[in-house]
């Protein structure tokens, strides 16, 4: 199970006849793009923009972010079981855009799971996708079934986003990559002993699946994950795009399918195999509805541990409020079998800071990382360029917008929860809670 | 909310699915539901059936009111 | 040049020792005592007054301790209090506590103050006041309160305040996001930080959650009802349950609203007269039927059968998504009072 990736490293991006890559210089055909877009009769309106680190631009309703990128040998496309053909995600060679991320935005419409992502100005660094050159979507749909729902599958347009970053990751296939990384894991019971006496450690994911209704959760091969109990997977499987975000969480809390593609705590732990620690891999769980799925799917993700032989554990929580109590339970059913955790999740503790910061708690969860506080009040100024729509934020129930929340003169006041992925509980978080 | 109702010498009986919240923010009287989304309700049920088990369960919580406990306590339901 | 005012009790305030701790309330108009060492620290503000009282008045006669102390400030021009150090004198801790939580509500100016972290005023106060990690004795007077006097001066040159443990007083139970760099710290990736402290976990070595497990907050059991066929019940959600207009606009999630509807009359909440308006479950079968999230049916059919008394006319409802602890208990509180004054004397809440 060995994963390539072959990085690219975008310095401009820019429209012009053909797309192409040389140089750093990522050169869009427009038309060709909006092409691929179009090819879902469902998006009645598209346009492409460029937005560059420090550009005086806000965009709002941020759908999803993804990497460009293509595969060159292994399975057949980056997202196999969605827009590619189901093949196994964990190995062969992917050539990836680096420093750059297609951003999916809503002409109109927003939904819960929508964010705002200012590219320059005080709020820049409160997103990884501010420090990137992004090639940005605006777009627009039929689906009128849910034009005026707070909760949106967003079908349309995070497909779109699918086929727009393969399309122009395809520009890569042929190039020789200006920096190649490599991931690979020997089975677990085919480990040298000089790995095998470092402490054993598991990463335990838990992507939001809590949507009954189909086409709203995390997809794992396409395959709707709030049907699925925890199972074991290789981390080149996500590294190599067979994890797809949905369209339920609330926004700063959102993986996005760029960041499960670039999963930084997979990284760091692959990073560390062999030299402190000995990574067994990924057991890919979920957030559930009803307490008793959610004792099932903890008390299975500790078995699996369990037997694995890991030694410690590191789970990461998508989302706050309700799926904390999924969180919460899998650190106490592993620490029951032995299993020493550590828990990244973001906290929510109120707009004066004062409220309990995880809705359940336990005294066995001794090691939490924090990434951020879903509540927080911030006041964003006016910005010269908005992409999309600003009014969205305060119409159509963006998690962390209200009523009233944009002023007139293109100012907003909001809750951090509104910010696109802000908290980055996939690891990207450089900002955490402190007592004060 | 519950606990500050509580904490205003009202006895409260909390329904919900989540009883470990319940649990963490100090609630005392405790009535599982069915589900977050339907606590009362189930679709897959019939309608008979899915009556039959709310009332049973909002009797349960009526119960509760009038039962003097000592501790947090989670009120045993029929599944 | 901000404005501060000291309190002392009647031994740092010169009035005398134990004899003199009946010592009723005084302003003197010039920094006694360490008042010194604060302003001889502090580049933005100055203690330019200096209230006294005894440890024994203050704590036998506490109300009126304190209303004597805020009769003597009114009208005087201040921006910051300070109280102590206390060190571990718990008489004297409790008085700075009294006396910096009435000072700050009333005059709406922060309030400062030190004591050891065996003083008992900390666990009563620390939530209230900004309480600075003292010394065990009044030997530790110098440090404690050039502590306090850089806090202030902060204070009054509207700097950023950083975290508790930077700062030094004891968390009052407030958290808020800070990025890393902000504080000067490395900005290290959560993922990194996670890795290194499972590691250490694993070592058995020293590491800092950074999410400490706070300690449960229960409340008081209220008695059971005797005959809840005697008495008025209430019904009351947080999944949502609004008439189809949403009258009161109550927010689909971070709610600071709450609203009370009549259900006088009805056997059972119909749709679509009223549905949810929770974003934070599906709401599809709610939408259908109310009763699944508020049971009005089994309520009334209850009633029918003679195993239930009186309901009260109104139903009470909000949202609990992403609704902060704070406001949740203060919609609890005034829902609370509603209840009473309509002679309710049970509950049943359904959450989803």
């Amino acid at each position: 199970m060995k994963l390539e990736i072959g990085k690219f490293f975008v310095k401009k991006i820019t429209f012009g006849p053909k797309t192409e890559y040389a140089d750093g210089v990522l050169s869009i055909d427009k038309d060709a793009a909006l092409a691929k877009v179009m090819e879902d009769e469902h998006i009645t309106a598209a346009e492409l923009h460029i937005v560059n680190p420090g550009d005086l631009v806000r965009l709002v309703p941020v759908k999803d972010a993804y990497e460009m990128r293509c595969r060159v040998a292994g399975a057949k496309g980056i997202y196999p079981g969605v827009t590619s053909p189901l093949e196994s995600a964990a190995h062969g060679r992917i050539h990836a855009l680096k420093d750059a991320s297609l951003l999916v935005v809503g002409k109109h419409w927003g939904s819960f799971q929508d964010g705002i992502l200012d590219m320059g100005g005080p709020f820049q660094r409160n997103t990884i996708y501010g420090a990137m050159r992004n090639l940005v979507l605006i777009a627009d749909t039929d689906e009128e079934f849910e034009r005026h729902e707070q909760q949106k599958t967003n079908h349309a347009l995070r497909w779109a986003g699918f086929r727009l970053s393969e399309y122009i990751g395809e520009c890569l296939r042929d190039l020789k990559p200006e920096e190649l990384e490599s991931w690979e894991l020997d089975a677990l019971n085919r480990r040298s002993a000089d790995v095998q006496k470092l402490p054993s450690v598991v990463y335990v994911l838990q992507p939001q699946t809590q949507m009954e209704v189909p086409g709203f959760n995390t997809l794992v091969y396409g395959w709707n994950a709030n049907h699925m109990l925890p199972t074991y997977m290789h981390p080149n499987e996500i590294l190599g795009g067979a994890v797809v975000s949905g369209s339920f969480m609330p926004c700063s809390s959102k993986i996005s399918t760029f960041e499960h593609c670039n999963n930084p705590t997979i990284k760091s732990l692959l990073k560390a195999h062999g030299k402190t620690l000995n990574f067994l891999g990924v057991i890919m769980s979920n957030l559930n509805v009803v307490m008793e799925q959610k004792v099932r799917m903890a008390v299975m993700v500790a078995q699996m541990a369990s037997s694995l032989g890991a030694d410690g554990a590191i789970v990461a929580e998508e989302g706050y409020g309700n799926p904390d109590v999924d969180y919460i339970q899998v650190l106490v059913e592993l620490e029951k079998v032995g299993v020493k955790t550590v828990g990244i999740s973001n906290e929510c503790t109120g707009r004066d800071g004062k409220s309990q910061p995880l809705v359940a708690l336990d005294a066995a969860a001794t090691a939490l990382i924090s990434t951020g506080n879903v509540s927080q009040m911030y006041t964003l100024q006016p910005m010269p360029l908005v992409l999309g729509e600003l009014e969205a934020l305060a119409r159509d129930g963006l998690s962390g917008g209200w009523e009233g929340c944009v002023k007139a003169d293109g100012s907003a006041v909001l809750e951090n929860n509104a910010m696109f992925c802000s908290d980055h509980p996939s690891g990207f978080s450089v900002k955490r809670c402190f007592d004060f | 909310m519950a606990k500050e109702i509580e904490r205003s010498g009202l006895p409260i009986t909390i329904m919900c699915n989540l009883t470990n919240i319940a649990k963490t923010v100090g609630s005392n009287r405790i009535v599982p539901t069915f589900s977050v989304p339907y606590p009362l309700g189930n679709p897959q049920a019939s309608p008979e059936e899915e009556w039959a088990m709310r009332k049973h369960r909002v009797e349960v919580a009526v119960d509760a009111l009038q039962t003097p406990i000592t501790e947090q306590t989670v009120f045993a339901v029929k599944k | 040049m901000k404005k501060a005012i000291l309190y002392l009790n009647q031994f740092f305030g010169q009035i005398g020792g134990e004899d003199k701790a009946d010592f009723e309330p005084t302003l003197e108009d010039k920094p006694v005592g360490s008042a010194g060492i604060f302003n001889g620290i502090a580049k933005n503000v100055k203690i330019e007054q200096t209230l006294i009282c005894g440890d024994n008045f203050m704590a036998s006669h506490t109300d009126e301790a304190i209303a004597q102390c805020l009769k003597l400030l009114e009208g005087r021009k201040f921006d910051i209090f300070i109280a102590g150090p206390a060190f571990n004198a718990g008489r004297y801790g409790n008085a700075c506590g009294q006396i910096c939580k009435a000072v700050q509500e009333k005059f709406k100016v922060p309030a400062i103050t030190s004591m050891n972290e065996e003083n008992p005023g900390v666990e009563m106060f620390k939530r209230e006041i900004y309480i600075f990690q003292g010394g065990n004795r009044a030997t530790a007077i110098k440090q404690d309160m050039a502590a306090m006097a850089a806090f202030a001066d902060k204070i009054a040159s509207g700097a950023p305040l950083l975290p508790a443990a930077m700062e030094g007083y004891f968390p009052r139970g407030i958290r808020h996001e800070v990025f890393l760099e902000d504080l000067g710290m490395e900005p290290v990736m959560a993922c990194d930080r996670a890795v290194e402290m499972l590691l250490l976990k694993l070592k058995g070595d020293g590491y800092l959650t950074e999410l400490p497990i706070p300690k449960q907050d229960l409340v008081p059991i209220a008695p059971a009802v005797q005959d809840i066929r005697k008495i008025k019940i209430a019904l009351v959600t947080s999944g949502g349950i609004v008439p189809k207009d949403n009258p009161d606009r109550i927010e689909s999630a971070s709610a600071t609203k709450w609203g009370k509807y009549s259900i006088a009359g009805l056997d059972k909440l119909t749709a679509p007269e009223f549905k949810t308006i929770h974003a934070g479950y599906d709401p599809e079968q709610a939408d259908k039927n109310p009763n699944v999230v508020e049971p009005l049916d089994a309520i009334r059919a209850l009633q029918k059968e003679g195993r239930l008394g009186e309901v009260d006319d109104y139903f009470y409802t909000t949202v609990g998504t992403g609704t902060t602890q704070g406001e949740a208990a203060r919609m609890g509180r005034e829902i609370a009072a509603e209840l009473k004054d309509r002679g309710v004397e049970a509950v049943i809440l359904t959450a989803t």
